[in-house]
Formats: structure tokens, C-alpha cells, sequence
């Protein structure tokens, strides 16, 4: 447990991911840390956001805290594994330097940053839970946090990205192929490339992610509704976002 | 005494961070304690009832310290991210001393409330009065906390986004855990309470509806 969140620190403090390393195509990040860290991490927000189905005074249930607990990590996890082929596919398309695992960690990387400050947000939640009982607050609140702490790793990933597809710096000679021309082209057109790259990510992972959630919802438990894991299938994030902005104001 | 030259030097220290590294914690807290209650009590005070003045003496306190505890979490993650860990302890004692600083003008602006009392027994101008020594407060703090930044800030220019994290984060909270500890002051028309009935609404729904209820009429 202490080496985990030794390596969430060492993560945080950005010792895993050197820019010369990036630019390497090196990724020294434990992948097996990275996934437990955001699993424990993720739970930890869902504790706190989870509190409010636990404590509302119209039919209370502790499931709703459970539930939350575990699918606030799912979430994030399980939007990586349906959009990583195509953010794997479109890096390489780009000429990423890093490899298929490289590729994967550097994902996981962003998530786990996502989810610290995703879980330092709980005590805030948590204050917020038990000192109110607007339903669509909480619901505005929790959008805004995972809002805010998604920027943060999407930042995290850009710099990085920015990284690998830097141009490489002259050392030896070395025969010209394909991989090479690549990495010679200039500057600006390989920063571009790991702007149209993340750009992309940002496209498939961000309408994957808000999917995601609305499919499994509900995370903080309408108190007018009775506990269910999953609700029907209806409608969709943005619908339901801008529903409880409008519930909020009448 | 010692509370008072403790006091004193926190007040005029050039780098306050640095003076409360060096005062035993039990004494700062002891320090925040006092001079919070001692506002407190005043601020309650407007209808004189015993009960009215030493619950407002707690709450503020109470106040000063618990929205900081919520906060310093995702302070110390976001401290983390840009960088600037080393530099995290010097943060949170120029953040103590702020808070310091706070409850020592409050403190130093009580007499003053006392007079306003005298001066009108109206409960509206009662808070309006607080809510002005309040917003003189939190100013005087506010230059505090730049103090404690100004350094930081000019080695590593970083550190004023994470002052504006701290300052954004923070009085979100503290609006909402102000409008929980309510009533501060004791509406004449009501018993004395710790808490208002109503304890469980939230301070931006309130005014949001009412927001929304003043330009849809």
C-alpha cells in the first residue's frame, strides 16, 4: 500500500515521465500500480459521492454508497478499455513514438492524475452531501469536479504528448527510413501532429467517458427513485445535465 | 501575555510563515480559538443572550478552521501536479498564519461591532455591520496570504495559479459552511440556537432561486 501511493506521488510529481524519456519513447510507469492506485483512488471519490444516496432522508440506502464506490474507477477504466484500440490506432497512425504498452500506461497515467485530484475533491463533496439535500447541486457539483479534475489530466496528457512527438535531437548518424523521416520532419509539423493526436483523444475518449456515465448511472441516487444499479436506457448525458442546470434554477 | 506578543509578532512579521514555524502549534490554535470566540461572542451579543453569544463564539472558530481542513486535500494534490511540493509546507504555515490574521482583525474590529450595537438595535444593520467586518477581515487577510505568496510566486510564477485554486476552493466552502453555522448574529424575533431551522439547504440554491425568481417575474 506504501509503495502504491509512493508511486502515485513519484506520478504526480512527474518522475515517471521525463520529458527525455517521452521523447525516448521510454515509459517506466508500473502499469500494475497505476490501475490499483486508480482503483482506490476512484473508490475514494465514490465513498464520498456515493454518501448522499446513503443518507437522503426519503428512502436511505447504504447500496447506493457501494454502488458509487465501485463505479466511479469502473467508469474511467472502462472507457479506456473501449476507446484504447482507436487512441492506440490514431497515435500510431500519427507516428507516435511510443509502443502499444508505452501507449496504455501513458492513458493509465492520465487517469490515475484524474482520479487524485478526482479524490483529494471528496472532502468537498462530502461537505456538500451533508449539508445539503439539492439533489441537482450535487448533480451539478459532481459535473463540475470531474470537470475540473478531467482538464487537469487531459493537461497532463497534452504536455506529454507534446513530448513524443517532439522532434528527436541529432546524435549519431543513423539510416534514413521511414521512422526517421518522421522524426526529422520540423518542429512545427510534429507539434501539430501531437496536437491532431490529442485532439483526437480528447474527441473519442470525451463523448466515450460522458456515455459511459450516463449508461451507468445513477451515481449519487435521485431521491425520488428507488435504489437500482443501472436505469433504463433513455436519453443521454448532455439531456440530463441540462436538466438538472434547469431544476436547479426553478 | 505570551498569546499577545505571539500575536503581536504574527502581525508584524515580514515573513509570518516562518514565525509559525517557530510557535508551538498548541499556541497558535489556542490563538485562533480566542481571538474567534471573542468575535464571536461580540457578534452575538446584538440582543444580549447568553445562550446567542457563546454559540456564535464557537462558531467562529469553527469557521476559520474546518473549511481549510476540507480544502487542504485537493490543495496539497494540486501543490503536487504543478510541482511545487518542496514548497507545500511553507504554503500551509503561511496559510495558518492567514487564518491567524483573520481571527486577530475580527478580534481587533469587536469593539467596534459593540459600538454599532449601541449605536442601533436594528437586526438588518446588525448584518450588514458584520458582514462589512467580515469583508474587512477576509481584505486584511487577503494581503496576508500575498505576503506569504509574494516570495513563492517570484521563484516559481506557478504558484499563483495555486493561489487562486486555494482562494476559489476555499470561499466556495466557507459560503456554504457560514450559511449551515447560521445564525451568527440571532434574529431578536427567534430563540436562541445553535442551528437554524433549515440547516440542510444549500446557500447556492437559495440564491440562485432567488436569482432566477427576480429576473423571470
Amino acid at each position: 500500500m506504501r509503495q502504491l501511493l509512493l508511486d502515485i506521488d513519484r506520478l504526480l510529481r512527474g518522475r515517471y515521465t521525463k520529458p527525455e524519456d517521452l521523447r525516448a519513447g521510454k515509459l517506466s510507469l508500473p502499469a500494475r500500480a497505476l490501475i490499483f492506485g486508480s482503483l482506490i483512488l476512484g473508490s475514494s471519490y465514490g465513498l464520498f459521492m456515493g454518501i448522499y444516496g446513503a443518507t437522503r432522508p426519503d428512502d436511505p440506502t447504504v447500496m447506493q454508497l457501494f454502488a458509487t464506490t465501485a463505479k466511479v474507477p469502473l467508469l474511467f477504466l472502462l472507457t479506456l478499455v473501449v476507446t484504447f484500440p482507436s487512441l492506440y490506432v490514431l497515435s500510431a497512425l500519427a507516428g507516435s513514438r511510443l509502443k502499444f504498452q508505452e501507449t496504455l500506461r501513458l492513458l493509465l497515467a492520465a487517469i490515475a492524475i484524474n482520479l487524485a485530484l478526482l479524490a483529494s475533491l471528496g472532502p468537498v463533496v462530502g461537505f456538500f452531501t451533508l449539508s445539503t439535500q439539492s439533489y441537482p447541486f450535487m448533480i451539478v457539483l459532481n459535473v463540475l469536479f470531474f470537470g475540473v479534475s478531467g482538464i487537469v489530466g487531459l493537461a497532463f496528457l497534452r504536455r506529454a504528448l507534446r513530448h513524443v512527438f517532439a522532434p528527436k535531437l541529432p546524435t549519431a548518424i543513423e539510416p534514413v527510413d521511414a521512422a526517421t523521416q518522421l522524426a526529422n520532419l520540423p518542429s512545427h509539423r510534429r507539434s501539430d501532429m501531437g496536437l491532431s493526436v490529442f485532439r483526437g483523444w480528447l474527441v473519442v475518449y470525451g463523448v466515450v467517458g460522458a456515455q459511459m456515465g450516463w449508461v451507468l448511472r445513477p451515481f449519487v441516487g435521485s431521491p425520488d427513485l428507488p435504489f437500482t444499479l443501472f436505469r433504463e436506457r433513455e436519453s443521454n448525458f448532455l439531456e440530463g445535465f441540462f436538466n438538472a442546470l434547469l431544476r436547479l434554477f426553478s | 501575555m505570551k498569546l499577545v506578543a505571539c500575536a503581536d509578532a504574527l502581525l508584524k512579521a515580514d515573513a509570518p510563515e516562518r514565525l509559525v514555524a517557530e510557535v508551538p502549534g498548541r499556541r497558535l490554535v489556542l490563538m485562533l480559538i480566542v481571538a474567534g470566540f471573542f468575535y464571536g461572542a461580540v457578534m452575538g451579543s446584538s440582543t444580549l443572550r447568553p445562550l446567542q453569544v457563546l454559540y456564535s463564539g464557537l462558531k467562529v472558530p469553527i469557521l476559520l478552521s474546518a473549511s481549510s481542513l476540507v480544502c487542504l486535500p485537493n490543495f496539497f494534490v494540486v501543490n503536487t501536479i504543478l510541482g511545487l511540493r518542496e514548497d507545500f509546507p511553507t504554503v500551509v504555515r503561511g496559510l495558518v498564519s492567514t487564518q491567524l490574521t483573520m481571527a486577530l482583525v475580527l478580534a481587533s474590529l469587536s469593539p467596534l461591532t459593540a459600538v454599532a450595537y449601541l449605536s442601533s438595535g436594528d437586526y438588518h444593520f446588525a448584518v450588514v455591520f458584520n458582514g462589512l467586518m467580515f469583508f474587512v477581515a477576509s481584505v486584511v487577510s487577503h494581503v496576508q496570504l500575498g505576503r506569504v505568496y509574494a516570495p513563492l510566486i517570484r521563484e516559481r510564477p506557478r504558484h499563483r495559479v495555486c493561489k487562486v485554486v486555494w482562494l476559489t476552493l476555499y470561499i466556495f466552502v466557507t459560503i456554504q459552511l457560514a450559511w449551515m453555522l447560521r445564525p451568527f448574529i440571532g434574529a431578536p424575533s427567534l430563540p436562541p440556537s445553535f442551528f437554524r431551522e433549515g440547516i440542510w439547504d444549500n446557500a447556492y440554491v437559495v440564491v440562485f432561486r432567488d436569482l432566477w425568481t427576480l429576473l423571470t417575474k
